[in-house]
């Protein structure tokens, strides 16, 4: 049975139907109602207030019997989004809407001289043209918007709006500026050497670089080392490239603001518009119902969204401000390029003695440290660690969360570094990892609520027949020889509060689930109405999920493989305490000369039974809903702390084959097998969609994707998705991706945790590891493009 | 001039530049086919010219007089019966964030109808111009297949 607190309202939660087992109280003995705990977000730890929540329902463990959670149902939202009902922002039409563009700077460093802006404000059918001077102070990536200084190409140094969207681009052509350029650093090393430009004003690296970690004592452990090896390792600077751009609506009604973003954060847009435009949260509403992709770049208002809003309150009409190709690709964040010295030192049975790290990181403009160390840190046991972490700033534009910040890019060079140590000792790649296996979270010295990473071995090496892998291909001396590669992955994706959901049951007995989240293509939506389909007995069928909007209750971003996590627990909970509400107001009407209380009662595919031996009474919730006319059952659930103590981490093990042309350097995947650990899957299906979509985008990480600036000019020489290459279908190996699907409930109640960005992890280092192997050499910068396999492989004769 | 497109003929008056891809979305409100990369290189504005797929982007609306234009809102009108690609997407769970959907469902039916058997092999070569940032290949293959005549004979 569910623990009710002191004062829990009558008859809540339910006992009675499947949703009911014990649990530990969540209150604690301060009996504090707020307290603190901890989220792992992106790969940094926050200290979040939370409230208590009212009940805490019973976990949901290996032996729930779950019908509707754990079922390979379909996307609730397949029918909108193969008919183009499905309306993006770009797609969102207003009255006397204006389409803005924006004037971007064609050096990497240097000022504006001259911005003549009359030409274009006279072009007829041209509404606003504004510059530095026409806006408000208001900062982006710790710069003035529409900054009269260069700090990067592509810098936005004008915006206007005009009758069309073809006319914007077109006045934008009208505007004379003349810029001087002053010299500017676009690489690391550059930034870094000491007759580099002044690339920011504070210095050209962080005020906290190197960020320097240590625990044990490393030259301790490198005189312990039979074996030691140091290499460097490269990884080229990533872009997000979601197909929909960037954009917003914005809407002016006195002093209302209504924008439609596409984001991964409408409460983070929110309170960012607000605050640079000094609006209380109340006067700004912040829609997305569907977006195109965000993968981490979409995470609060950016200069588009602050010219939109800025230019339809000057013209008193809807702006609509999306980012061409160009823009998009130049201007809205990306993974930044790190180089990474390691060391590794092991006993000569493999014993890890040392891990040494000094990585340099070339954050862009701005960004925030999210570094490749992490992982260095966690990933395999090892007792002594020191890492350091230099942030350079260039004149390029600011890094953005991508996909496992921080990790994509250390696992490169960890899981390059060990298979280099492996090769050293003669050892098997996989027997080194397992021989270094980590049963605690040793970054933090504590244990994992859960940790599967030796079943993601043994499941994953089975699934690829890796023990066997040498038999399974005749040669390595062909002009197409095949490798072998593999890697592992750890990622904190437990999520935690806050969030908030209310679970509505309409007078017809239909459900909604209201809840301020995002889907991003993730499947939220789906995921949603399954808990509350199984959590309130409901049929799946019944059940719509209102998301994307701030007039909801909140939830924070979609990022860090958090939301199903952090936002499934409240919506379960929100259900249960509808579904509580429900069976109390059945009993009364069920109970006419029967004498039924709600524990008595279960709720199954929305109808409710009496479950007493030889009574078939029942309710359906329809008629339930008719009976009680406009009571209006609301449900309402958030999520609990954290789990003091422990850490919320995923897990997982790839196996990649590749082939690889020796006379060309072309790589070919050509099997990648993905066993992971995150743990409870409430759709199988869905969770498989995602493995494959972030292994599809690790490969284009391993093998094409890297941003190029011209160094002498700065510009990018890339911001097309022809010279940007993305995976297409040609280049999709057979990929065989699995969830061992075993419920973390020390986690959170519904057992399960992140996969978004995990798959990402390991994708690229185990690519590379079997590239490596196929061709006998070493493989230490990607993106292995052919003729860095070529040249790699002439370096070796 | 006039545009043909699903079924029903519409009067416009363009400028003779006006692309297909902004007389659909921009003046007849039919905004399935999306603007992705504004140069044919990533297939989101794939829309059926008399059965062909053609990139909407790079096509002019004065160009297309006299002949069908087929887009995604024209497969299953009015909230009718959904095209058995279209409901192969869904059960295949071929679509992510969907943005590219539309233009993935188009040029997959204008293969199949060029080449009814058409094999996997057929099918990722066909397909290799319309990009997926999700990385839903795997999916939309299968979902393909699942409507390709050699594929149901091969099972």
């Amino acid at each position: 049975m569910a623990r009710k607190t002191a004062k829990p309202p009558a008859g809540r939660p339910a006992a009675a139907a499947g949703d009911g087992a014990s649990s530990a109280p969540p209150t604690p003995a301060t009996g504090k109602r707020f307290v603190q705990t901890t989220v792992d977000v992106e790969g940094r730890e926050e200290v979040k207030i939370v409230e208590l929540p009212s009940f805490e329902p019973p976990p949901w463990g290996s032996d729930a019997q779950l019908g509707i959670v754990g079922a390979r149902v379909a996307r609730r939202d397949g029918v909108e989004k193969v008919t183009g009902r499905a309306r993006y922002t770009a797609d969102i039409v207003r009255p006397r809407m204006l389409h803005a563009a924006i004037l971007r700077a064609p050096v990497a460093s240097g000022r504006v001289t001259r911005l003549e802006l009359d030409s274009a404000r006279g072009m007829a059918g041209v509404h606003a043209v504004i510059a530095r001077a026409d806006i408000p102070e208001l900062r982006v990536a710790g710069f003035p918007l529409l900054d009269g200084t260069i700090h990067y190409a592509g810098q936005p140094l004008a915006a206007l709006c005009a009758e069309t969207a073809e006319l914007a681009a077109r006045a934008l052509h009208a505007i004379g500026l003349e810029v001087e350029s002053t010299p500017h650093a676009v690489t690391a090393e550059d930034a870094l050497s000491p007759d580099a430009p002044v690339v920011r004003g504070t210095g050209n690296r962080t005020e906290d670089s190197p960020a320097l970690s240590e625990r044990g004592d490393v030259a301790r452990g490198l005189a312990a080392a039979d074996v030691t090896i140091t290499r460097e390792y490269r990884t080229p600077v990533a872009l997000h490239s979601a197909l929909e751009p960037h954009g917003t609506v914005a809407e002016w009604d006195g002093d209302r603001l209504t924008v439609w973003e596409s984001t991964q954060g409408i409460f983070r847009v929110r309170s960012d518009l607000a605050s640079a435009l000094g609006l209380p949260l109340n006067k700004v509403r912040v829609i997305k119902e569907y977006m195109g992709g965000g993968f981490g770049a979409k995470n609060g208002a950016g200069a588009h969204c602050y010219l939109a809003a800025l230019l339809a309150r000057r013209t008193e009409r809807p702006v609509r401000c999306i980012l061409d190709r160009e823009g998009e690709q130049t201007d809205t964040g990306n993974r930044p390029a790190t180089i990474q010295k390691v060391t590794l030192g092991a006993t000569r049975d493999g014993r890890l003695t040392a891990i040494v790290l000094d990585a340099v990181v070339a954050l862009g403009i701005g960004g925030w440290e999210g570094g490749p160390a992490g992982i260095y840190r966690e990933l395999y046991r090892c007792p002594n660690v020191r890492t350091s972490e230099t942030f350079a700033y260039i004149n390029a534009s600011a890094m953005s969360a991508f996909r496992a910040p921080g990790h994509a890019e250390g696992a490169f060079g960890l899981e390059r570094a060990m298979d280099t140590l492996a090769s050293e000792l003669g050892m098997d790649p996989l027997e080194l990892r397992r021989v270094n296996y980590a049963d605690h979270d040793q970054a933090k010295g504590r244990p994992y609520t859960s940790k599967r990473l030796d079943d993601c071995y043994r499941a994953g090496a089975e699934r690829f027949g890796w023990s066997d892998r040498r038999r399974l291909t005749e040669t390595r001396n062909g002009p197409r020889p095949r490798g072998f590669g593999m890697a592992s992955q750890i990622w904190n994706a437990g999520g935690g509060p806050p969030a908030y959901a209310m679970v509505r049951v309409n007078g017809d007995g239909t459900i909604d689930v209201i809840t301020g989240s995002q889907d991003l293509g993730t499947g939220t939506r789906t995921i949603f109405a399954q808990i509350a389909a199984e959590a309130m007995g409901a049929a799946l069928a019944d059940v719509r999920v209102i998301l994307g909007d701030t007039e909801a209750p909140f939830t924070s971003n979609s990022w860090g493989s958090i939301t199903t996590a952090s936002v499934g627990p409240a919506v379960r909970m929100a259900a249960m305490d509808a579904r509580g509400q429900l069976l109390e107001a059945a009993a009364g009407l069920l109970g006419v000369g029967g004498g039924v209380d709600a524990e008595q009662l279960e709720a199954r595919d929305s109808v409710i039974r009496v479950r007493v031996c030889g009574q078939d009474r029942r309710i359906t919730f329809a008629e339930l809903g008719k009976e009680l006319g406009d009571v209006m059952i609301i449900g309402r659930g958030s999520r609990g702390p954290n789990p003091d103590g422990s850490t919320i981490s995923c897990f997982s093990a790839h196996f990649v084959e590749v082939e690889v042309e020796r006379e060309t350097g072309v790589v070919r995947v050509l099997r990648h097998v993905a066993a992971h650990d995150s743990g409870r899957i409430i759709n199988p299906t869905l969770a498989e969609s995602q493995l494959e979509g972030g292994i599809i985008q690790g490969l284009g990480y391993a093998l094409f994707e890297e941003r190029v600036l011209d160094s002498r000019l700065g510009i990018p020489l890339n911001p097309t998705l022809h010279d940007y290459k993305v995976p297409t279908m040609l280049d999709v190996p057979a990929i065989d991706a699995f969830c061992l699907d075993v419920p973390d409930v020390a986690a959170n109640h519904t057992g399960a945790k992140g996969l978004s960005e995990p798959p990402l992890i390991p994708t690229a280092p185990a690519i590379a590891n079997a590239v490596a192997d196929a061709l006998g050499i070493e493989v230490n910068e990607i993106p292995l493009t052919p003729w860095r396999v070529l040249a790699a492989s002439t370096e070796r004769i | 001039m006039h545009l043909h497109v699903n079924g029903q003929e519409h009067e416009l008056s363009l400028p003779d530049h006006t692309t297909l891809l902004s007389a659909l979305r921009d003046h007849l409100e039919l905004t399935g086919a999306k603007l992705v990369c504004d140069r044919g290189e990533c297939g989101a504005c794939t829309v059926l010219l008399d059965g062909a797929p053609v990139y909407a982007c790079l096509t002019l609306a004065a160009a297309c007089a006299g002949q069908e234009v087929t887009t995604i809102e024209g497969l299953a009108p009015g909230g009718g019966e959904l095209h058995p690609l279209q409901s192969a997407f869904i059960d295949n769970d071929a679509l992510q964030c969907g943005f590219c959907t539309p233009g993935q469902i188009l040029a997959a039916i204008a293969l199949l109808r060029e080449k009814p058997g058409a094999s996997e092999e057929d099918v990722v070569r066909w397909m290799s111009g319309n990009l997926c940032r999700c990385g839903t290949y795997p999916k939309i293959v299968r979902a393909i297949l699942s409507q390709s005549a050699e594929a149901a004979h091969g099972a």
